[in-house]
């Protein structure tokens, strides 16, 4: 199982395509929906975890599918620069930024962290994020 | 707004069904078939459908941003998923006022299922606004 871990090791720095999206209302109103959050400054603003919805793109690590029979989700951080309007547009990238394998009581866990930059059309930083994903 | 240390925010109880996990799934693209396929989700050794984490962090921040309204920016959130959460059950979303430094206030949150258990934990950082 570890040489898994050192090949994804060999790919660490992987930044996928730049990827540009508009804030959509209609997406922003399916997603406030979804969430069943009623605040009506979504109706001009994007909530704070919206920006996962804008599918950035994610590398094809299909060294990581030979680990394990699944995916969890580990954890989320968002750090908010400035907030997204609708009829923003958002150019996003995403780095394959840490990989390391844990092992537990029921087994080991291999954990893979990407880091994504959200940027508005004035060339703003606005979002950051940093998703940690796990195959057991 | 005063915010001051050991503060609790108001509790955010939600009552996520199935229907509201494929709804999720729809708006963040998110298809996992755990989230919505019961068959799929148990032949990975689930006990069923569970909630997306994601979906949890977004409760997290609709339980700190409906506190702060427009006495400040929400700028930071991090949470960290530590168990399943089924459809079908009430998520009480929490938070506490871990320290205020300046117009800096870190609060700790976490969502507790209905046998107390923290599902989720994690923290924020907001900025208040003057006044």
């Amino acid at each position: 199982m570890s040489s898994v871990v050192e090949r994804l090791r060999a790919r660490l720095g992987w930044e996928g395509e730049e990827r540009s999206s508009p804030i959509e209302a209609g997406h922003v109103r399916r997603f406030v929906e979804a969430i069943g959050d009623p605040d009506p400054r979504w109706q001009t603003e994007a909530p704070p975890t919206f920006v996962v919805a804008l599918g950035q793109e994610t590398p094809e690590l299909p060294e990581a599918l030979e680990y394990g029979s699944g995916w969890l989700n580990g954890g989320d951080r968002f750090e908010y620069l400035e907030p997204i309007r609708i009829g923003d547009v958002i150019t996003s990238r995403t780095r394959f930024a840490d990989v390391f394998e844990k092992h537990g009581s029921s087994g080991g866990l291999l954990f893979l962290v990407f880091e994504t930059e959200y940027r508005n059309q004035h060339g703003r930083t606005v979002v950051r994020s940093r998703g940690t994903r796990i195959r057991r | 707004m005063r915010v001051e240390a050991g503060q609790e925010l108001p509790e955010l109880v939600k009552h996520p069904t199935t229907r509201q996990l494929v709804q999720y799934a729809g708006a963040s693209g998110d298809f996992y078939e755990i989230h919505y396929d019961q068959e799929f989700a148990r032949s990975v050794g689930l006990p069923g459908v569970i909630l997306h984490g994601l979906l949890k962090a977004a409760f997290l921040g609709q339980l700190v941003t409906s506190w702060l309204g427009s006495h400040g920016r929400l700028r930071s959130l991090e949470v960290s998923y530590r168990g399943l959460d089924l459809p079908g059950r009430p998520l009480h979303c929490r938070g506490r006022v871990r320290s205020v430094e300046g117009s800096w206030a870190e609060l700790e949150l976490w969502t507790e299922d209905a046998e107390g258990r923290r599902t989720t934990v994690g923290s924020a950082t907001v900025e208040l606004e003057a006044g």
